[in-house]
């Protein structure tokens, strides 16, 4: 059986079926739940807009493994996959998939949900936004930073 | 005496036009004095803004975190992450 917690920071694509698969291996696995995260339209010319996902190789890593040690504390889970992409990314193109397998139905949703939410505020990734008209660095939400209060 | 690596991040790293400086620390000193010695260093007062934020060895830092320089391999300087 292959490792059961995986994270990964990449360039590629990631394919959610294959993912969704390797969170099925462990029979007591009653409970899947998943989350991709995609870029969305930000602007009038979506063809030829984009971002550029940065990180900070090593950093980035540990503070996931941090996250999802963590969620695995608080959640008895069977198995977690967490994938990032960072490069060029158009709209319409997957950021982000967590996923976790649990017994039931509750751990596993508030697993996914507390993992992304810490991914957000507690992971080294920065975005960038490139239209025709402007490039800006998209800056950090204050509603990001205050939803880790609900945990 | 020890050297330690200091890296930016992002918009930062474009603001200061350097991904890395190495300094040289006599002794430990704390993340915001850190940040003191860079801004005079490199003639940049924007390092000193509260969204600056930091790491020390991979682990994210606050302000008053001491950094022990014969311990210490790395520290990066960022803005808020975005990421998610």
């Amino acid at each position: 059986m292959a490792e059961p917690h995986v994270i990964a920071v990449q360039t590629a694509d990631f394919n959610v079926q294959t993912l969704y698969e390797s969170l099925c291996q462990e029979h007591h696995a009653g409970a899947v739940a998943m989350f991709v995260g995609r870029v969305r339209d930000f602007s009038d010319a979506p063809d030829l807009s984009r971002f550029v996902l940065e990180h900070y190789p090593g950093m980035t890593e540990r503070n996931i493994e941090k996250i999802v040690a963590e969620a695995r504390q608080r959640w008895p889970l069977l198995a977690t996959q967490v994938i990032h992409r960072v490069g060029e990314l158009s709209v319409d193109d997957q950021i982000v998939f967590v996923g976790v397998a649990s017994s039931h139905r509750a751990e596993a949703l508030a697993a996914c949900d507390f993992i992304m939410d810490y991914l957000k505020s507690r992971a080294a990734f920065w975005k960038k936004e490139i239209t025709p008209e402007h490039v800006a660095w998209v800056e950090a939400k204050h509603s990001d930073e205050e939803s880790l209060n609900r945990w | 005496m020890p050297k330690v690596n200091i890296v930016f991040f992002a918009s930062l790293r474009e603001t200061l036009k350097t991904d890395h400086v190495t300094l040289t620390l006599e002794q430990p000193l704390s993340v915001f004095e850190l940040k003191q010695r860079l801004a005079e260093h490199l003639q940049q007062p924007l390092l000193l803004q509260d969204n600056v934020k930091a790491a020390i060895d991979y682990d994210f830092a606050r302000d008053t975190d001491i950094i022990d320089v014969t311990k210490v391999t790395e520290v990066a300087f960022f803005p808020p992450v975005t990421g998610g």
